[in-house]
């Protein structure tokens, strides 16, 4: 089909109406851009998660490709076999990708990703991070940012550890595509998504993912809280191609943790319980990792990246 | 000598057998992962990968949770899948032998039984008895040879039924054990297993479709129903199948296999694997004792269970030895026994023996015969007969 206006980002729109989502959620903008990039000849692979709601209950299914839902622990486990049969089949032209959330992918399925990323198998793996089991009810996962409070980490025994460094667990698997995706910067989305769709191997991508009833904000502010995410450095988007850090996206005006912190009802709590401390203790990690990103970007992949097939 | 056209004859053990079982079925996809004394299975057929004698694909998965979740995104995508695995590794995977049962995909794996914890890796049924409400077709044998048959006859009826079906090996006495064992050309097996079929249902990533989504109370239970009519087939099956077998291969197999039992009959040990091989060599000092074993455990073969004990009294008494503790009173045998035998008035008596790989050797079997023929026996004894 010839492209209706070029002026859109979405050519060949690969959602139906009717999904499932929260007002504001990010899942839909998400998987809406990538299906439109990943095209009808795709297979997602979703484990339990938001994305197993919204994609529609049975017989329905949103997307124009297909999916196979799996277990919890199970998505790259799941993802490895359809990738398996595919190629068996000689379909190898057919994308196998992975929509998890942060429970499903730092949580009880990192070891399948491991497993997963370390035998190089040719599939794309979007983990959409907001930052908590939201689709059992906002629940704190390790993805949980510092400070936060979660309905298993009430106030005043809010979430009192940082998440874990997803990005560096998957980096030292020595994988040949990760990125970091935000829905407030469609261009950098878009094209790292190309990117990733036209390397072979195991990619991995994060997405910010707004979630108004988790992180208690008005659904109208999800786009201006991913965009505050990335110009506060919490969210920083940068790609790691073949061992290369790259940052792709530097913010015009760089603003303090404090303005993304406080749009977000899930820190309230914080103003009754050493607010300036806890802030100033996010705001220092927060530099700290951006310095090390910065020093990352500076130097010169030294990791042999040899190209993995399967025969 | 050539007992059996079109096969070869070689000594193997079970686990090599199962191995030979997975390339003459053209298994096209092996995830794995070693757990004792499972890992020469799945060994072998790296091998054979790797020497270029099957053209599977072998993946070394991350765990046994991941094995059967590959397995289970292969098999949505059409192809044919073998994998093997063992106490731990079956424990492990309960989570997805539900959901593999429930997509109603025809798996077929091998299971080297091995009970729980503490450690033990010698002969129990525990682990795979455990799994008996997972919705897998359960077979159990004596031989090698019976491992290699079964796994050429799971996939003849899994495949018709799309129900997945695991086949049991004794720990040992099964999986490492030489014995001869006839393996059957590809061109024979052929003829018995018809090639795997796509269905409309078939995830091919060219139509949108969508498999294992939520199902609402409205539909879960038809697709319930559905399976529970596909699964009431299954013994029936297992039965015209297993003469089928005969009809290609020259060796026949039924749900159960029924020794020296009659109306005079006054006791049947009932039995599943290797036990069975060392009490029917007991049998022939004991005419009124007569044996069934039970091959095909899930779905449990209570119309083949009539059918052997249909010319016997009502005081002849039933044994049924236990290799596995469960964690209740009586043993997973016994429990599914005294269901098929409600409302008859047989005595019915549990005996643990072999439990956690203990041998039984003849005269365990002899002790066992002789304990129960004496009339003072309360109806309800569960016998540990090996602490006895």
């Amino acid at each position: 089909m010839e492209p209706r206006n070029n002026n859109f980002l979405i050519n060949q729109e690969m959602v139906h109406p009717g999904a499932l989502s929260c007002r504001g959620c990010g899942w839909s903008l998400l998987v809406r851009h990538l299906s439109a990039i990943m095209g009808e000849e795709t297979v997602y692979v979703v484990p339990a998660s938001c994305f197993s709601i919204i994609a529609g209950p049975y017989p329905l299914n949103m997307l124009k490709g297909s999916i196979v839902h799996t277990l919890f622990a199970a998505a790259a486990a799941t993802a490895t076999g359809v990738r398996a049969a595919l190629d068996i089949k000689g379909k190898k032209n057919v994308n196998v990708v992975v929509l998890a959330g942060d429970g499903g992918t730092f949580d009880i399925g990192i070891q399948a990703l491991s497993g997963a990323a370390t035998r190089g198998e040719n599939i794309i793996y979007v983990c959409n991070n907001n930052g908590a089991y939201m689709n059992t009810g906002i629940q704190t996962s390790t993805a949980t940012p510092f400070g936060a409070a979660t309905t298993t980490n009430p106030d005043p025994a809010y979430k009192q550890t940082y998440p874990k460094d997803l990005i560096g667990i998957i980096a030292a698997h020595r994988v040949p595509y990760i990125a970091t995706l935000s829905l407030a910067y469609l261009d950098d989305f878009v094209n790292k998504i190309k990117k990733a769709k036209e390397i072979t191997g195991f990619r991995f991508l994060m997405v910010d993912g707004p979630c108004p009833p988790g992180h208690k904000t008005p659904p109208e502010m999800s786009i201006t809280l991913a965009r505050l995410a990335v110009e506060s450095n919490v969210f920083p988007l940068f790609e790691i191609e073949n061992g290369k850090y790259n940052v792709t996206v530097i913010p015009e005006e760089r603003k303090k943790i404090k303005e993304w912190v406080e749009l977000q009802g899930r820190f309230n709590h914080l103003k009754t319980n050493g607010y300036d401390t806890v802030i100033s203790d996010m705001q220092n990690f927060t530099d700290e990792q951006w310095t090390q990103l910065t020093r990352k970007c500076s130097e010169k992949s030294n990791v042999p990246y040899a190209e993995r097939k399967r025969k | 000598m050539n007992r059996y056209p079109n096969h070869t004859k070689k000594v193997l053990h079970g686990n090599a057998a199962a191995a030979e079982a997975a390339v003459v079925c053209n298994a096209e996809f092996i995830p794995a992962y070693p757990i004792t004394p499972q890992t020469t299975i799945v060994e072998k057929i790296a091998n054979k990968v790797a020497d270029g004698k099957t053209g599977a694909t072998f993946i070394n998965m991350d765990s046994e949770h991941s094995v059967f979740c590959a397995a289970m995104g292969a098999s949505v995508c059409g192809v044919r899948i073998f994998t093997a695995t063992s106490g731990q590794g079956l424990f492990y995977a309960h989570e997805v032998l539900h959901a593999i049962a429930h997509s109603r995909l025809p798996v077929v794996a091998c299971n080297v039984g091995r009970p729980s914890f503490p450690w033990n890796i010698w002969s129990d049924q525990t682990d795979s008895l455990a799994q008996r409400d997972t919705g897998w077709i359960q077979l159990y044998g004596e031989s090698a040879q019976e491992v290699i048959d079964s796994v050429i006859q799971a996939y003849r009826v899994c495949e018709e039924v799309n129900i997945p079906g695991l086949v049991v090996l004794d720990a040992f006495y099964q999986s490492h054990t030489s014995e001869n064992v006839w393996i059957p050309s590809a061109d024979l097996v052929n003829q018995y297993l018809p090639p795997l079929k796509s269905s409309e249902l078939t995830i091919d990533g060219w139509f949108s479709k969508a498999y294992g989504g939520l199902v609402p109370p409205a539909q879960y239970d038809k697709f319930n129903h559905h399976f529970w009519k596909e699964m009431s087939r299954v013994e029936d099956l297992i039965n015209s199948t297993g003469k089928q077998f005969k009809t290609v291969f020259g060796r026949e197999y039924g749900a159960v296999e029924a020794v020296n039992i009659s109306e005079k009959t006054k006791q049947i040990l009932v039995t599943l694997s290797s036990i069975t091989s060392t009490a029917k060599g007991v049998l022939g000092g004991h005419k009124e004792t007569g044996l069934i074993k039970i091959r095909l455990f899930r779905p449990f073969p209570k119309k083949s269970i009539f059918e052997a004990i249909k010319n016997i009294q009502d005081d002849c008494s039933f044994i049924v030895i236990d290799r596995n503790y469960p964690g209740e009173i009586e043993g997973t045998l016994m429990q599914e026994m005294k269901r098929v035998l409600y409302g008859r008035k047989h005595p019915v008596y549990n005996v643990y023996a072999g439990v956690g790989g203990r041998d039984v050797p003849p005269d365990t079997i002899e002790k066992i015969i002789e304990k129960f023929r004496k009339k003072e026996v309360a109806r309800d004894e569960v016998s540990w007969i090996d602490l006895e």
